[in-house]
C-alpha cells in the first residue's frame, strides 16, 4: 500500500476491484465503514456480488480478465471530459514529456507497440524513448498540447476504449460504467480524493502488472497519489507477505528490492553501475543513486569481516542468474517436473494446492529425491505421494517433516500491507518438538556448514564465511536460541567502525539511525536498507505502541514503525501544491511552514518547487524521488509488455479474437508454456465449446490460503466445511443443477467436485453480443484434510500454466471450465 | 445498570468473527456440518451454537442484495422463558442478561416453548442435558468487558452500552438517515422490549425476524391466564421442585466432594 489501513477512512470515493476486502481483509472494513459514515461512496466491481459488494453504494459486475478495458474506459472518460487534476499532472507526472517520433501504439500496429519481435515474444524498447535536448535532458511541453507528449498519446491510445466497446468486452452495462466513471472522476479536484483497494483479482492475470499500471494512471490523472485517502493500495493476502517481499522472497530481488546479480556482472562495480540510475534531469533527487551504499552494506551484513574492499566485499559469493534466466514459481515446478531438482524445501507453504495447475505441481513433486515439508501440519504437499491418482509404489521421493512454531509461539516482526513493521511477542511455547523457523534455519545452517568444513565441497566460501551472530553459541559454536532482536538489528545495520557521515560521528558497534547514513566503503552494514531506522539506539521502533496522533488523519507515527523512515504515506510531497501547501488543508499529510515540512515524514526534506514570491527554488527536488526524472510514470517504458496498458484476452477466454486486435489475442510478451514446451500438462482450451464457462478462484473469510491452518480449526470448518462453486440461476437452469447438489467442474487440465451455490449474485454476461456465464470457486480445500475427503480439493486443479509478462504470477483468476450435474463423483 | 446492545445490520460484513469468538469464550465445540448451498452454517442455533450469522439473499430492482443477520438471545426485559420456568432456573440479572442456572433446571423445556424467538436450545445429544443459550457474556460485563462477539467485530456492527443510551443511539441513527434505515427498531417494543435491539435497511419481515411477536411482555399475558388457576400452579411447582431436587442431587454431591 502507498498508504495504510487507517488512511482509508479519509477517502471520498473507495473503489474495491480485484479484491474482496470484506471477506479477505475484514479488519480493513472498519475504516471503510468509517469513511462511509462521513459520506464516502463505496464502489465494488467484481464478476460476482460478494460480501464486499453487499456494503457498496454502487456494484457493477464485469467478466474476469476485462479489467484493462474497464479502467481504460475510465482513463478515456477522464481525458475526454477533462476531469483530470491539471496542475498535479503537470507538476508530478511525465505527462508533459515528449516521445520520439518512432514510437507507435497498438491502434496503429494491430495490438502491439513499436519494437515487437514475435519470435522472441519480446519488445526492443528503443522506440519507447523520450526526445532529448543536446544536454540529454528530456524535452517537455508544459502545456501538454504537443501531439507527441505523453498526455496526448495517452488520450489517443485510450480513445479506442469508448463506452460501447468497453461494455461489450466487460459485460458491464454502459449506464453503470458511466455512473462509476463519473463518481470516481469527481475526485480530480483539490478537495476530493479517491482510493483503490486491489488484490489478487488484479495481479493473477497475464496482464496483472498492467491492470495495476492502468489504475495508477487514473490515480495520477486525478491527483490522488501521495494524499490522505488516496494512493494505490495492494491488500496483501498474508499477514507478513509485505515483509517477505521486502526481504527478498522472490528470485529476482535481494533484500530492499536490490537486483539479483547476473553472471555477466563480474564485479561489484559492474553490478552497481548497471543498477545505479543516472539522471540529467534538474531537480531530480534520483534516490537510487545511492544504490552502491545499500548493496555494499548488504554484503557487509551477509559476510561481515570476510567482506573487504580487497575481495570486492564478497560480491562473488552471491548467487547469480544467467542473463534472461527466470526462476519464478511456475518455472521451478516446470523444471522440477523435468527432473532438474533433487530436493525441495516447502517452507510454510502448500504448493500442491496453492500453485496454479495443481496436477502438474503434484506430479513434479514425485520427481524429487527428497522433500522437506516445514509446516504446522502435514498437508497435501508433504503427503502428495498418497494423493489422488498417485502410485506410492512408483514414487521414490523421501519426505521429511519439520514441525515449526506458529506465529503465537515465537517472537519477531511482521510487516503488514501498510508497510508497518510490527513487533510481536511470544504468547505460548511451541508444541512438542516444533521450533521457530529461524531456529530451524540456524540448526540447518550449522549442519551444512559442518559438512562443508569436514568434507569440503564445491565453492564452500559463500556458506562457511557467512556472518551468523544471532545468539549465544554453545561449545560446538552453535546457536541454541536464535534471538530475533539480533536479526532485527542486523537488518537495520551497524556502524562497523567509528564513522563520520554527513558531519555526524558514530561509534563502532552502534546502530545506524537511518539509510541516509549508510556508506559504500564497508564502514556500515544493513541487511535491508529499507528497514534501516527500524531498530536504532533509541530502541526497537517496531515495538512502539503509542496511540498519539497529532495529524488528525490517523497517521499514528509512534505506533510500530513504517518503511521507509517511518513515512506513513509515500509520495507525500505530491500532496501539496508547488508552494508546499496541501491540496486539501482539511486532510493535510505534510505542509511547508516556511522553513521545514511539518506532518508526516516527507519524501526528503528539500523545499517546495517555488518560493513564496513565485520564483523557482533551486534547492528543491521533485516529489517522486525514486524515479530518475523525479516524476511519476504515466508513460511506463520499464514494463515488458508496453508503456501503456493494453487489453489482451486471458489465455483461456470465451472469445476467439481480441476485440481490440486481430493478431494478438493473448499478451504478446507472456511466455506460452504449451507452445514452448509442448507438454500435455500445460494444455489449454480457449473459445472451446467443451469448456464454455468463465471461471475464477477466490478465498473466503473462514479459511486462510490453502487452509492448512484453518482446515485444522474445527470452528472454522463448521462454518465453511466443503468446496463450493457459485453460479447464476440461469446457468443452473440450463444445466439442471439444483442448489446444494454436487457438480463436476472441469478444465482442460483437470476436474473436481464442488457443491453448487445457485445464486442471484452471479449473472450471465453479454460479451460481444453473446451470453456468457461465469462461475467461481475457492481454493482453500484439499484432499489430505479433513481425512474423510469431505472438504474436496483445491480449485487450482483447474488453473492454467501461464503468467504475467512482467512478473510470471500465474493467471488463476480467469480461465474456462465446464460444469456438469453428477450423482456421485 | 441495565446494559443493551444495538445491532446495526447495515454494518455487518458477514465475516462471522462473532460466531467463533462466542464459541471460544463459551467453550462450545464444533459439530460436523456439510455445505448445503447456503453460507449460513450451522443452519440453526444449538446448544453448541449460541449465535450465528444468517446470510439472507434478496433482490431489489433485479439486483442482488445480501444481508447478514446475527441471531442470539435478545434478552427480553420481561422474558417469557423466565416466567415459564417453574423452578426459577432463569433469572434477569442486574446487567440485563437473562441468565440460566443449570443447578435449578429440571429439564422441562418450557422455556423453549415459551420463547417467541426460538432461542433456548437443549443438549439433546447429552446424557446429562441442560438448556443452553447466549448469556450476554455477563461474567465479562461484570469485569468491565464487552461481550466476546462485540469485542471481535471488525466493523463495529454492535454498540454496547447502558440500555437507555443504546436505544437513544438507535433512534438517533434512524432519525439521521431516514432514507437508509427502515423506521423500525426491532426489539424496542417487541415482546415488551428486549435488551438487544436491531436497526436495518431491509424490512425485518424480509430478514426472517418474527414480526408477529406482540408488543406487550409475554409474561403479563401468561400471568393473566395462570393467575386464574393458582392452586394448580402451586401444585405443579411443588411437584417440579421435588423433581428438581432429586435430579440435581448428583451435581450437589459432586460440588460438595
Amino acid at each position: 500500500m502507498t498508504n495504510h489501513w487507517i488512511d482509508i477512512k479519509n477517502s471520498d470515493v473507495i473503489l474495491i476491484m480485484g479484491s474482496n476486502a470484506a471477506e479477505n481483509h475484514p479488519v480493513a472494513f472498519r475504516y471503510i465503514i468509517r469513511a462511509k459514515e462521513k459520506g464516502a461512496l463505496l464502489i465494488s466491481v467484481d464478476p460476482r456480488y460478494t460480501r464486499t459488494s453487499s456494503k457498496a453504494d454502487i456494484y457493477a459486475h464485469l467478466r474476469s480478465g476485462s479489467d484493462i478495458p474497464f479502467i481504460g474506459g475510465m482513463i478515456n472518460y477522464i481525458l475526454e471530459k477533462e476531469l483530470f487534476h491539471e496542475e498535479y499532472v503537470r507538476l508530478y507526472t511525465n505527462a508533459s514529456f515528449i516521445l520520439n517520433d518512432q514510437f507507435r501504439m497498438p491502434g496503429e500496429l494491430d495490438g502491439v507497440f513499436s519494437g515487437y519481435d514475435p519470435e522472441k515474444r519480446a519488445y526492443n524498447k528503443k522506440s519507447w524513448a523520450f526526445e532529448k535536448d543536446v544536454d540529454g535532458v528530456v524535452l517537455k511541453d508544459k502545456t501538454m498540447k504537443n501531439q507527441r507528449c505523453v498526455l496526448q498519446l495517452l488520450k489517443k491510445h485510450y480513445s479506442r476504449y469508448d463506452l460501447a466497446l468497453v461494455s461489450k468486452i466487460t459485460g458491464t452495462p454502459e449506464n453503470l460504467l458511466e455512473k462509476i466513471y463519473a463518481a470516481y472522476a469527481s475526485t480530480g479536484k483539490r478537495d476530493r480524493v479517491a482510493t483503490i483497494m486491489y488484490a489478487m483479482g488484479w495481479t493473477q492475470h497475464t496482464v496483472g502488472t498492467q491492470n495495476i499500471r492502468a489504475m495508477a494512471i487514473v490515480q495520477l490523472l486525478l491527483g490522488n497519489i501521495g494524499r490522505a485517502g488516496g494512493g494505490v493500495n495492494a491488500l496483501r493476502g498474508e499477514s507478513n507477505v509485505q515483509g517477505s517481499t521486502d526481504h527478498c522472497l522472490l528470485f529476482h530481488i535481494l533484500p530492499g528490492y536490490l537486483k539479483t546479480p547476473k553472471a555477466s556482472q563480474a564485479t561489484l562495480k559492474a553490478y552497481n553501475e548497471k543498477y545505479t540510475p543516472k539522471s540529467l534531469e534538474p531537480e531530480s533527487a534520483n534516490w537510487w543513486q545511492h544504490y552502491p551504499k545499500y548493496s555494499t552494506s548488504l554484503l557487509k551484513a551477509h559476510y561481515g569481516e570476510h567482506a573487504t574492499a580487497d575481495n570486492d566485499f564478497a560480491y562473488n559469493w552471491l548467487p547469480k542468474l544467467d542473463d534472461g534466466q527466470n526462476e519464478s514459481w511456475m518455472m521451478i515446478f516446470h523444471k522440477m517436473l523435468q527432473g532438474e531438482f533433487e530436493g525441495f524445501f516447502a517452507w510454510g507453504q502448500n504448493p500442491a494446492c496453492s500453485g496454479a495447475n495443481s496436477n502438474k505441481t503434484r506430479d513434479a513433486l514425485a520427481k524429487l529425491k527428497w522433500l522437506v515439508n516445514v509446516n504446522l501440519f502435514d498437508n497435501e504437499t508433504g503427503s502428495f505421494w498418497k494423493g489422488p491418482g498417485m502410485k506410492p509404489e512408483e514414487i521414490e521421493t523421501e519426505v521429511f517433516f519439520l514441525p515449526c512454531a506458529a506465529s503465537f509461539e515465537k517472537e519477531g516482526s511482521i510487516t503488514n500491507s501498510g508497510r508497518w513493521g510490527q513487533w510481536r511477542y511470544k504468547a505460548v511455547d511451541p508444541l512438542g518438538q516444533s521450533k521457530p523457523d529461524a531456529q530451524i534455519i540456524s540448526d540447518l545452517f550449522h549442519e551444512v556448514k559442518k559438512l562443508y568444513e569436514n568434507e569440503s565441497g564445491v565453492y564452500p566460501d559463500p556458506v562457511i564465511r557467512l556472518a551468523w551472530d544471532y545468539g549465544k553459541k554453545d561449545d560446538q559454536g552453535r546457536i541454541t536460541h536464535v534471538d530475533p532482536h539480533l536479526i532485527a538489528k542486523e537488518i537495520n545495520g551497524y556502524f562497523l567502525q567509528d564513522t563520520t557521515v554527513k558531519g555526524r560521528t558514530f561509534k563502532k558497534g552502534t546502530l545506524v539511525p537511518s539509510f541516509a547514513y549508510l556508506t559504500d566503503d564497508g564502514s556500515t552494514s544493513s541487511g535491508n536498507w529499507l528497514y534501516c531506522n527500524s531498530y536504532t539506539e533509541k530502541g526497537n521502533m517496531m515495538a512502539r505502541r503509542s496511540k498519539k496522533d497529532e495529524s488528525g488523519i490517523g497517521l499514528f507515527p509512534e505506533w510500530a514503525w513504517c518503511w521507509p523512515v517511518n513515512r506513513r504515506i509515500i509520495y507525500n510531497r505530491a500532496s501539496v501544491d508547488e508552494y508546499g501547501q496541501p491540496w486539501d488543508p482539511e486532510r493535510a499529510v505534510i505542509k511547508w511552514n516556511g522553513s521545514r515540512w511539518v506532518g508526516d515524514v516527507p519524501d526528503g526534506g528539500w523545499p517546495p518547487l517555488k518560493n513564496p514570491d513565485g520564483s523557482d527554488n533551486p534547492k528543491t527536488r521533485k516529489a517522486f524521488i525514486m524515479k530518475p526524472g523525479g516524476v511519476a510514470h504515466i508513460f511506463g517504458p520499464g514494463r515488458a509488455d508496453g508503456p501503456f496498458p493494453e487489453h489482451y484476452e486471458p489465455l483461456e477466454s470465451p472469445l476467439k479474437e481480441n476485440p481490440l486486435s486481430r493478431s494478438h489475442r493473448v499478451n504478446p510478451a507472456s511466455r506460452l508454456f504449451y507452445e514452448e514446451f509442448h507438454s500435455p500438462y500445460d494444455i489449454y482450451a480457449s473459445a472451446d465449446p467443451n469448456y464454455p464457462f468463465i471461471a475464477t478462484t477466490y478465498r473466503v473469510s473462514e479459511h486462510w490460503q490453502t487452509g492448512v491452518m484453518t482446515r485444522h480449526t474445527p470452528w472454522l470448518m463448521e462454518m465453511m466445511p466443503q468446496i463450493f462453486v457459485e453460479m447464476s440461476r440461469e446457468l443452473a437452469d440450463q444445466k439442471h443443477i439444483k442448489n446444494g447438489t454436487k457438480v463436476k467442474i472441469s478444465s482442460a487440465r483437470g476436474s473436481l467436485w464442488a457443491i453448487a451455490v445457485v445464486t442471484s449474485r452471479f449473472k450471465p454476461f453479454q460479451i460481444m453480443g453473446k451470453k456468457v456465464h461465469q462461475v467461481g470457486l475457492p481454493w482453500c480445500f484439499g484432499w489430505q484434510y479433513p481425512e474423510d475427503g469431505s472438504g474436496g480439493d483445491s480449485a487450482n486443479i483447474l488453473t492454467p500454466s501461464i503468467g504475467d509478462a512482467n512478473t510470471m504470477i500465474p493467471e488463476s483468476k480467469a480461465f474456462m471450465v465446464n460444469v456438469e450435474k453428477i450423482k456421485s463423483f | 445498570m441495565q446494559k443493551g446492545v444495538l445491532i446495526d445490520i447495515t454494518r455487518c460484513i458477514g465475516c462471522r468473527g462473532c460466531q467463533v469468538a462466542c464459541k471460544e469464550w463459551n467453550e462450545r465445540s464444533a459439530r460436523k456440518t456439510s455445505f448445503k448451498g447456503d453460507f449460513t452454517n450451522p443452519a440453526k442455533l444449538s446448544s453448541d451454537c449460541y449465535t450465528h450469522i444468517r446470510f439472507v439473499e434478496t433482490e431489489k430492482k433485479g439486483q442482488p442484495v445480501w444481508t447478514f443477520v446475527k441471531d442470539q438471545c435478545l434478552h427480553c426485559k420481561n422474558a417469557a422463558c423466565l416466567s415459564a420456568c417453574p423452578v426459577a432456573a432463569l433469572t434477569k440479572s442486574a446487567q440485563g442478561a437473562v441468565m440460566y442456572s443449570f443447578d435449578k433446571c429440571i429439564g422441562c423445556r418450557y422455556c423453549m416453548v415459551a420463547c417467541p424467538f426460538d432461542i433456548p436450545k437443549y443438549e439433546w445429544e447429552s446424557t446429562h442435558p441442560w438448556m443452553q443459550k447466549c448469556s450476554f457474556c455477563v461474567e465479562r460485563i461484570e469485569d468491565n468487558m464487552e461481550p466476546a462477539c462485540i469485542k471481535i467485530c471488525p466493523t463495529e456492527t454492535m454498540y454496547f452500552d447502558d440500555y437507555d443510551k443504546v436505544v437513544a443511539e438507535a433512534e438517533k441513527r434512524v432519525a439521521k438517515q431516514p432514507d437508509k434505515y427502515v423506521s423500525h427498531i426491532y426489539g424496542q417494543n417487541e415482546a415488551g422490549g428486549t435488551n438487544w435491539i436491531y436497526i436495518s435497511d431491509i424490512p425485518f419481515n424480509k430478514l426472517g425476524f418474527n414480526t408477529a411477536v406482540p408488543d406487550y411482555a409475554l409474561p403479563d399475558f401468561t400471568w393473566n391466564v395462570l393467575s386464574s388457576i393458582p392452586g394448580k400452579v402451586i401444585g405443579i411447582a411443588a411437584f417440579l421442585s421435588v423433581v428438581a431436587y432429586l435430579r440435581t442431587r448428583g451435581v450437589r454431591e459432586e460440588d460438595n466432594s
